[in-house]
């Protein structure tokens, strides 16, 4: 017996946490085995955030009892979370981006580690443990993403984690960094550290974890090995309902060009050329920095286009900045929806309305109704999670966020809209509604080129897919009869004899 | 990264570095007129003359790269001299010194309380408290300068070591020093950069973020007074009106030498450079006979084109990413 309880890390029994008006948790019990990957999926709002936060000492809990390496814990700060061995490592990544590599490690902890010469020296020692290359002195904010969430693997290392919470780690990450993420999840088991890990991702669940627990409106709905589980299964869990399927049909209303793009250069690209037709989904797969982004900006006007031109109706069109872009028609959901898309303390209604006051100003004053009215109608259309229309943006989740601004190119009435990773970070629910988006874009003519890092989505959406490698366009397939294989190899710019089917 | 040409690589530095190029350029420049500007005595008077505001920037480098900003520092000045001057008439002059000093670190603290402690904006607590110091300057004084008896106070603001080096400009390199080694060398500078860089990631890394923060409105305070009390012996004389442009002057220097307002990035030894910038500017300009207002329009061109290349550097960061 006394086996057995040595074996678990980590116990969480009866835990409540209410916030005002909303309880976040309700009665929530877990348990992870020591050594263990243990998954947590739920939509957006499930509560997962809500329960890692109450562990890192973020939140305190109302109700229930935590039991973390055989010690009661009543409540904690998120330093002293860590220095128990207990570590989370954020989706938005929590390291300072002034500071070098090895100074957020050890942050905090200069004088513990008798300096910077320690600092330097100990981080790179945690650097090592995980083979990463990352130089210690190398400022946070010159690393991609990936490389900054090694760092924060290695920080949590550095404390002698026993339990390190990823929640989303790979949201920004290519198939590559996933595999090195995969080998650090493999060889943190093996050294009997425990991982909870939280994505939206299927399949790496199914691919890391040995055992998941399922959440919905706070409460676990289940916890299984993995094996036990079905994919559909799991997503019906998650949502409430059975899902029948991941992907709406397939739209069928490609007819003659719309927009034909020809010989476009800028500093990423060399000559890009392709036509998207009146109602067709293009999907753009490359890996990320292949110039997939750069090619949609240039579109939009947002990077300069040093040669090449833009075809709109058969007529060429000067797109010199958004604003040319907005005027002709086309709309931008940038990836970024922090940085490009949102104005965080601005309300759900300001934030839908902005791109479209114009058309509310009623002898030069602002209709304020009629604002609401519109913001309303996409909060019910689209099923924005927010206490009301005037709830700043930066309070509701990542999806619902996601949709504000997929709310306000709607309002536009696009002819087209380019979405850059629309469905990073959402759940299932809320991603089926962003299809039928698309969907109803171009089945009212419009047209929608998808940019998305989730293969299985530009496939069952797309009516072509366009592989994007080393800033050119290599490949053109139809979803419908190519493999995943085949447009991964040409995406990553692999010879694809071999794979060809 | 690697194969960047030898051109854009000199751009870049120039940009990181551009005060000190500033300096460069301008010590460059004089050598070709006929002036005074290269004697042992103008180039050690004209770091006689900008130490003083030195030793202010020190102390409110730490506050800004912590995120924060105080205003009050011209206040903190006036009363280091005004404080010292009239304690000398009852106590010995090192108490006195020691009073001036200290009446800083006071208002240091009470800032520092009110803007960690009651989540205040830094700017407009540190504004009134400066409007609250000339007051109590005025008061205490009449609104008339006052000056010391003897000249034993004196000699500490007048006076050279060996007969040559100025004592301010060896207290404003130890100071320099002190502080120097505090954010280079110790937690607690360390902590400042990541507070200033990060507040929330600081927070949650165990950082006691507000006691943090709240001493760097001590230090800057204190080293303000100090200040004070130099220029009050300098000048052997205090007055409510020393402290009215220093605020702005040595935060313009504090900016021009590379710290950053949004906190996290910079350091004392940038400050210095930058207030070295406006001080050879002033002396050089002095030197050949430049009118003093349009000394004035210069040194406003001269901090926006300096911010200017800043922002240019980063667009053009941007697109290289």
């Amino acid at each position: 017996m006394a086996n057995k309880e040595n074996d678990i890390i980590l116990t969480m029994t009866g835990v409540v946490k209410t916030f005002p008006g909303v309880k976040a948790l309700d009665d929530v019990s877990i348990q992870v085995r020591r050594g263990s990957v243990h998954g947590i999926v739920g939509e957006n709002g499930a509560g997962k955030s809500t329960l890692m936060k109450i562990l890192s000492g973020v939140y305190t809990k109302d109700k229930g009892t935590i039991i973390f390496d055989g010690e009661t814990i009543e409540t904690t700060t998120p330093h002293q979370a860590m220095q128990r061995g207990l570590s989370i490592i954020y989706q938005e990544l929590n390291l300072v981006n002034t500071m070098t590599a090895g100074e957020n490690i050890y942050l905090g902890r200069f004088s513990e580690v008798n300096g910077m010469k320690g600092t330097h020296q100990k981080a790179r020692e945690a650097l090592d443990r995980i083979g990463s290359d990352i130089d210690t002195w190398t400022l946070v904010q010159d690393l991609s993403v990936s490389r900054k969430q090694m760092v924060e693997i290695a920080k949590a290392l550095s404390f002698d984690s026993k339990l390190i919470i990823m929640d989303e780690p790979s949201s920004s990450l290519t198939q590559d960094e996933m595999k090195a993420l995969a080998k650090i999840i493999n060889q943190l088991r093996s050294e009997g550290i425990s991982v909870i890990y939280i994505s939206h991702k299927l399949d790496e669940i199914f691919d890391f974890c040995d055992t998941v627990t399922v959440m919905r409106d706070g409460k676990v709905i289940d916890t299984r090995p993995v094996e036990e589980f079905t994919r559909m299964d799991m997503i019906s869990m998650m949502v409430g309902r059975s899902i029948e399927k991941e992907f709406p049909e397939r739209p069928r209303k490609v007819s003659t060009p719309l927009m034909e793009v020809e010989g476009i250069k800028t500093k990423k690209l060399h000559d890009i050329s392709f036509t998207l037709n009146k109602g067709e989904i293009l999907g753009l797969v490359g890996l990320v920095g292949a110039g997939r982004t750069e090619i949609v900006r240039a579109l939009f006007g947002a990077d300069k286009i040093k040669a090449g031109t833009i075809k709109l109706d058969g007529e060429v069109v000067a797109i010199r900045n958004p604003r040319d872009a907005m005027k002709r028609g086309i709309s931008f959901v940038p990836e970024d929806r922090k940085q490009q898309g949102l104005i965080l303390p601005f309300s759900v209604e300001n934030n839908i309305s902005i791109a479209t006051l114009k058309n509310l100003y009623k002898f030069g004053i602002l209709d304020k109704n009629k604002e609401r009215q519109i913001a309303e109608k996409h909060i019910k259309t689209l099923k924005i999670k927010t206490p009301t229309a005037r709830t700043a943006v930066e309070s509701l989740s990542g999806g619902n966020q996601q949709k504000c601004i997929i709310g306000r190119w709607m309002e536009i009435q696009p002819r087209i809209l380019i979405m850059d990773e629309p469905t990073r970070g959402i759940d299932v629910g809320a991603k089926y509604e962003i299809y039928l988006l698309m969907k109803d874009i171009v089945e009212n003519g419009g047209s929608v080129i998808l940019i998305s890092s989730e293969l299985p989505e530009v496939l069952n959406m797309s009516n072509r897919v366009l592989t994007v490698c080393d800033g050119r366009i290599n490949g053109e397939f139809d979803p419908e009869k190519a493999s995943v294989d085949e447009i991964m190899a040409k995406a990553l710019g692999v010879s694809v004899e071999g794979a060809m089917a | 990264m690697k194969n960047k040409g030898l051109g854009k690589t000199i751009t870049t530095s120039i940009v990181k570095y551009k005060a000190f190029f500033a300096v460069l350029v301008m010590l460059l420049f004089m050598l070709f007129p006929r002036t005074n500007f290269y004697s042992v005595f103008n180039i050690l008077d004209m770091l006689n003359s900008a130490s003083i505001l030195m030793v202010v920037s020190f102390g409110l480098t730490l506050v800004i790269l912590a995120g924060g900003i105080d205003l009050s520092v011209g206040g903190s000045l006036v009363m280091g001299g005004i404080l010292t001057i009239l304690s000398m008439n009852v106590m010995p002059m090192w108490l006195a010194i020691l009073i001036g000093t200290l009446s800083g670190a006071v208002i240091g603290t009470i800032n520092g309380y009110i803007i960690v402690y009651h989540k205040t904006e830094p700017m407009i607590v540190t504004l009134g408290m400066s409007i609250i110091l000339t007051g109590i300057a005025q008061e205490l004084t009449d609104a008339h300068p006052i000056s010391a008896e003897g000249l034993s106070f004196m000699m500490i603001g007048n006076g050279r070591i060996f007969g040559t080096i100025p004592n301010l400009v060896v207290i404003m390199l130890v100071v320099f020093a002190v502080f120097y080694v505090i954010l280079r060398y110790t937690q607690f500078g360390r902590n400042l950069y990541a507070i200033g860089g990060d507040y929330e990631v600081a927070k949650y890394s165990g950082i006691n973020v507000r006691r943090e923060k709240a001493a760097t409105y001590v230090l800057a305070g204190m080293a303000a007074s100090f200040a004070g009390v130099l220029l009050s012996s300098k000048l052997n004389s205090a007055s409510s009106i020393y402290g009215d442009q220093t605020a702005l002057t040595v935060i313009s220097g504090i900016v021009v030498g590379g710290t950053s307002l949004a906190g996290g990035v910079g350091g004392v030894g940038r400050s210095l450079v930058g207030l070295l910038v406006f001080a050879i500017m002033e002396n050089a300009l002095n030197m050949l006979h430049v009118d003093a207002y349009i000394q004035q329009v210069i040194r406003g061109i001269v901090i926006v084109a300096i911010l200017a290349l800043d922002s240019y550097d980063r667009k053009r960061r941007r697109e290289d990413v």
